[in-house]
This record gives C-alpha cells, sequence and structure tokens, in this order.
C-alpha cells in the first residue's frame, strides 16, 4: 500500500496577513511543511488543512505552483475550522494533506486572453492563477482582472491588486457608492458588462459566492462568450477529499476528486445542485 | 473446490479456526445481528437477515484513524491502523456478499483506503445461500443477483439438510476448508443435484420484485425538478436507517475527538454519517445544497439507481430490503422505483 491518504503532514505557519476586518474577516496564510518536503499541485488545486482538536477544512490554495517556498491560503472566518485558524499565530503548527482535485486546464489556454471575475474571498482560488499566467505571460495573450467586494474594507489583496495595475487591466468595484471610491459601484457581472470583454480567442473564470457565479455567468452569454469559454468553481462541504465520503457530490461528481473547477459547458449538464 | 460438510462437524471445524476471529448472525433482544463467537457455543449456522450488515465488520461504524498530540517536539501524528487480524464471518447473505464488491469500489482506486483495506484482505467471508427468502422484502433477482449469488464470497455454503454443501469460490476460501480438511468430504453427483434443486427452488421463493428498470436511471436524470420527491419525502422522519443499515451505503464523517485540551491529546475518527441527515451537506455559510427532505430522498434513490451507474456501470443496491424492513414509516424503495420507471408513462 501507499501513503495513508488520510494522514495531514505538519505544516508550520510562516506567516499571517490580514486582508478584511470587520464581521467577516479574511486573513491569508504562508506555511511550508515542517519536514521541508515540497507540495506539488497545479493552480485551482485544493488542499485540507487541519486544526489538530478542531477538524478539517478544504480550502482552495492561493498560490502559484512558481512560489516554490510556501503554501498560500486565503481563509474567510467562517466555520468551526476557519475560526480555529484565525486565532492562530506565526510559528503555530497546523496539518495539511493533498493537493486535492482537477485545477485548471492551462494547457488548453495559451494563447488566448483571459479574463478573470472574482468577488469576495472568490479571488483567491483565482489568486494563484492570477500569478501563473503573469509568471509565463509570453503563453497567453491579454489578461483582465474584474473584481468586487460589498465593500472597499472588503477587498482582499489590497495593496498586491495596486501592484498588479502595473502588469495587467484589473477593473474594481464595490457593491454601493462610497467616499473616496473612484471606480465602478454595482456588482461584477454589471462590471463585467460595463467592460464589455471581447469573447474573442477568450476564456472566462469567475469565482465568487453562488449568485455572483450565477450572474456572470449570465453576463458572459450575453457576451457571446461560449458555454466551453466560461469557466467556475464550485464548493460544497467536504470531509474526505478523495471522493468517499459521499457530500460533496453534484450528481456523479464528487467535487473534491473530479472538480473543483467546471466549464459552464460541463456544469450545466449536472443537476444544479450546489 | 467443492467438499460436503455434516452438519455436526460444523462445530468442529470452527474449533479448527483458533486463529481467526469468528463472527456469526446472533440473537439478542429478539435482534440478529453478526456477534463475535467462540466454537463452543457455535452449534450451527443460522439463515437470517441481520438487522445490521456485515459491511460493518469491514468498515466499522467507528474507526480511529490517527492520534495527535502535542509535546515538547511539537505536534506528533500516530497513525492507528487496524491490525488486520484474520476474521471470518458465517452465515453472510450472497446479497451482503454482492455488497462488499460495491464498497471495495468505492474504498480502492486511485485513493486507496488502508483502514478498509487492512480489515477487508484479512476477512474471509463465507456466504450462505439463501433456501427460503431471509426477509419478506428481499428482491435481489431484480438488481442483479441471486439467493446462490457468489460474487465477493470466499466460500458458499448451501444447506441439504443434514450436510452443507461448500463451494470454496477463492483462495481464501480454500484456507478456510483446508484448516478443518478432516471434516470434509468429496461430494456426490447427487449433492450437486440437490443444490441444483434448491437454488432452483429458492428463486421462486422469492415475493418482492422491481422489474423493468433499465431505464430508471435516463428516467431520474428527467425528475431531478419534480414534485414527485416531495410526495415520496413527506413522512419521513430522517432517521437515517435506510443507510446507517444498507450493505453498499459508505457515506462518513470525519471529526476530532479532543481527550485533553492542554496539552493537547486526541483523535480524529471516522464514522457512518448519512445522506438523510440536513447538515451532511449544509455549508458552514448555511446554505444548504440539499436543504430539504424531498432532496435527501432523491440523492439516495438517484445515488443507487442513477450516479453509481453512471460510474460504475452497476446499481449500489443488492435488494436487501432492510431499507424497507426497517423504515419506520414504511417508505418503501421498490414502489419509489417502480413510480419512477411508471412516472409519465
Amino acid at each position: 500500500m501507499g501513503h495513508n491518504v488520510y494522514l495531514p503532514k505538519p505544516a508550520k505557519i510562516l506567516e499571517i496577513k490580514e486582508e478584511v476586518g470587520g464581521v467577516r474577516p479574511i486573513k491569508t496564510f504562508r506555511t511550508s511543511f515542517v519536514d521541508g518536503a515540497a507540495f506539488s499541485y497545479r493552480c485551482g488545486q485544493c488542499a485540507m488543512l487541519s486544526v489538530f482538536g478542531k477538524g478539517e477544512v478544504m480550502i482552495s490554495i492561493s498560490s502559484s505552483p512558481l512560489d516554490k517556498d510556501y503554501l498560500q491560503f486565503s481563509i474567510l472566518k467562517t466555520g468551526r475550522v476557519t475560526t480555529a485558524l484565525h486565532e492562530m499565530e506565526a510559528g503555530d503548527i497546523i496539518g495539511i494533506r493533498g493537493p486535492y482535485g482537477n485545477g485548471f486546464p492551462l494547457e488548453e489556454w495559451k494563447g488566448k486572453q483571459i479574463l478573470f471575475a472574482g468577488g469576495g474571498i472568490g479571488l483567491a482560488p483565482l489568486w494563484g492563477l492570477v500569478h501563473m499566467t503573469l509568471g509565463q505571460r509570453e503563453d497567453y495573450g491579454p489578461l483582465t482582472l474584474v473584481y468586487g467586494a460589498r465593500t472597499s474594507q472588503d477587498i482582499v489583496f489590497r495593496g498586491e491588486l495596486d501592484d498588479l495595475k502595473k502588469k495587467m487591466t484589473v477593473h474594481l468595484s464595490v457593491d454601493v457608492a462610497e467616499s473616496g471610491w473612484n471606480e465602478f459601484v454595482g456588482f461584477v457581472a454589471q462590471n463585467v458588462l460595463d467592460k464589455k470583454p471581447s469573447p474573442q480567442n477568450s476564456i472566462a473564470i469567475t469565482c465568487g459566492p453562488p449568485i455572483m457565479i450565477k450572474t456572470v455567468i449570465k453576463a458572459l452569454k450575453d457576451l457571446n462568450f461560449e458555454d466551453g469559454q466560461i469557466y467556475t468553481t464550485v464548493e460544497n462541504k467536504m470531509k474526505c477529499g478523495i471522493g468517499k465520503c459521499g457530500r460533496c457530490n453534484i450528481g456523479r461528481h464528487y467535487v473534491c476528486k473530479d472538480g473543483p473547477v467546471y466549464s459552464w459547458a460541463e456544469l450545466k449538464k449536472l443537476p444544479q445542485e450546489y | 473446490m467443492d467438499k460436503i460438510l455434516a452438519k455436526k462437524d460444523y462445530s468442529r471445524w470452527l474449533e479448527k479456526l483458533g486463529s481467526y476471529r469468528i463472527f456469526a448472525p446472533r440473537k439478542r433482544d429478539d435482534v440478529w445481528n453478526y456477534e463475535m463467537v467462540t466454537a463452543p457455543d457455535a452449534e450451527r449456522l443460522e439463515d437470517v437477515m441481520t438487522a445490521v450488515p456485515a459491511k460493518g465488520i469491514v468498515f466499522p461504524q467507528r474507526e480511529p484513524f490517527f492520534e495527535f498530540a502535542e509535546t515538547d517536539d511539537g505536534t506528533r501524528i500516530t497513525e492507528i491502523l487496524p491490525e488486520g487480524e484474520p476474521v471470518v464471518v458465517f452465515g453472510v447473505r450472497p446479497c451482503e456478499g454482492r455488497a462488499v464488491t460495491l464498497t471495495d469500489d468505492v474504498f480502492g482506486g486511485e485513493f486507496e483506503d488502508h483502514y478498509y483495506w487492512k480489515r477487508r484482505n484479512a476477512t474471509t467471508l463465507v456466504g450462505l445461500s439463501c433456501g427460503a427468502p431471509p426477509s419478506p422484502n428481499c428482491f435481489c433477482l431484480s438488481v442483479g443477483g441471486s439467493p446462490h449469488s457468489k460474487e465477493g464470497l470466499d466460500l458458499l455454503l448451501t444447506d441439504l439438510g443434514k450436510t452443507y454443501y461448500a463451494e470454496a469460490l477463492t483462495k481464501k476460501g480454500e484456507k478456510l476448508v483446508l484448516e478443518g480438511q478432516k471434516l470434509f468430504t468429496a461430494p456426490g453427483p447427487e449433492d450437486r443435484k440437490a443444490v441444483d434443486k434448491i437454488q432452483a427452488a429458492s428463486r421462486k421463493k422469492i415475493r418482492r420484485e422491481l422489474s423493468r428498470i433499465e431505464n430508471v436511471p435516463a428516467k431520474l436524470r428527467g425528475m431531478f425538478d419534480s414534485p414527485f420527491w416531495d410526495d415520496e419525502s413527506m413522512s419521513c422522519i430522517r432517521c437515517g436507517i435506510c443507510t446507517y443499515l444498507c450493505p453498499t451505503c459508505h457515506c462518513f464523517d470525519m471529526a476530532d475527538e479532543v481527550e485533553t485540551s492542554t496539552p493537547l491529546l486526541g483523535k480524529r475518527v471516522r464514522t457512518w454519517d448519512t445522506c438523510q441527515f440536513p447538515d451532511f451537506t449544509m455549508h458552514s455559510s448555511g446554505h444548504n445544497p440539499r436543504p430539504d427532505k424531498a432532496s435527501r430522498l432523491r440523492q439516495r434513490i438517484n445515488h443507487k439507481f442513477q450516479y453509481f451507474v453512471e460510474v460504475w456501470q452497476k446499481y449500489q443496491c443488492t435488494g436487501c430490503g432492510r431499507c424497507i424492513s426497517l423504515c419506520p414509516v414504511g417508505i418503501d424503495i421498490i414502489q419509489v422505483v417502480e413510480k419512477v420507471r411508471d412516472h409519465g408513462a
């Protein structure tokens, strides 16, 4: 038998960055394995994080495979395990197993222009992808990020987004007008319609809350994107991460193993139960 | 390898199996279940349908995965693998043998489940072919099985009155016969004829049928949004019996059990879980993709008769009838699937 698939490996939290405060706080954790082992993964894959004594949670990896020194996770405080993670400090030990899931089909996207459309914490699964495509810039066409949050205080990777604007097109939005905000006001889907990205030789990837994903897909369809040009990532409650515990399925697919990345052409054929 | 064992020698055979832990159906408080037995008290093999299926012997209801401990040297994780002691289960119904082949599929593959396989590889399943259906709700014939199916079993015994006809089906089964080889004799032609006669007769004794289900997977695909599921699930009290006692259901939870918090010491533990509980799929945000009884009954039926078929090309049901007999409100999988079959016809 190979290695035990349920055993997490101890990893140290190297650094914690507070992204968003308030009642829906988000923190970014950089980690590395205690034994110094490497962790090979693809953009879009997830890892199962353990807080021993609390349990496990499946989190998308927000670093890119080009970042060799750490694994990064950006986490919204919402349940038992994520609350415990938010209470941890640099130097603390967590457990990590994975990587899990299919990841983005980056090979198929080479030579295409790419639109990233994210909302709230939904920028985390896209973040590694943004950095991967930037790191292999010559392989892709123009890159555009459309990202929105409820308020300017809810925007993740705020400082890094400013840097990103020097390297690619970035359109930000907040849901409602606020003083000092001089970019788009409205939902991400409205911002996508406003910016009218061309479907020509394009791929669009959207990630965020379920309602945002649905409205962005509709906006992209209105802009004549084909189903196969639109990608999203799905999340569901997970325990095992390897297609056995039975709870994250959408039809015959286990999101942990067969997802989380789907083209709309694939996802629309599955039962709409997610 | 076919052999004959006199029934009076059954308990002597068990005495020869001292290197195994032996399970067989036992009655306690009027309920039959597989229990560990010692050779001297096992007089004969009981021809019954236990409440809890044999799956619990290879896939226990509660199973520690590892221990975690905070020590001066950091966090220590200690794997707790089962020892894999040899186990024999006697009296396994053919439908349960088939069910084990389905859990083998689930726990195998790319991510092999060491806990399951450590037990599974050390377990010998001795089936007892059904002379008469052990439950009024047996319907194995309708889902590709039979009262004398050999799938998943290592040895199949058929009750010939004063003797058992023993068919060793695997190396593990042969080993079991060899452990007591002096007790076994070669069968005569009349013995095989008797087995064939019993098997032909037993097929006719099955009282329930779920016929013409070839189109059910396609039918289910088209019924996802039907109000049918509201009607069928109305009486469900979400107790989960249908899934806990199903020999093919494999869903589980994983949780941390803390023994002491300073310093931290505890175990990560797997327990059976069920798609019939609301929090099975509930996100920490409160969003629930399967928020009502209708969507959860639909998941149970769809998993068994559509999704599993799409992945593995077989039904995830072997017709044991436990979910029918033991449902406290009388939800009957045969009737539900028949209605699906006839829906819109």
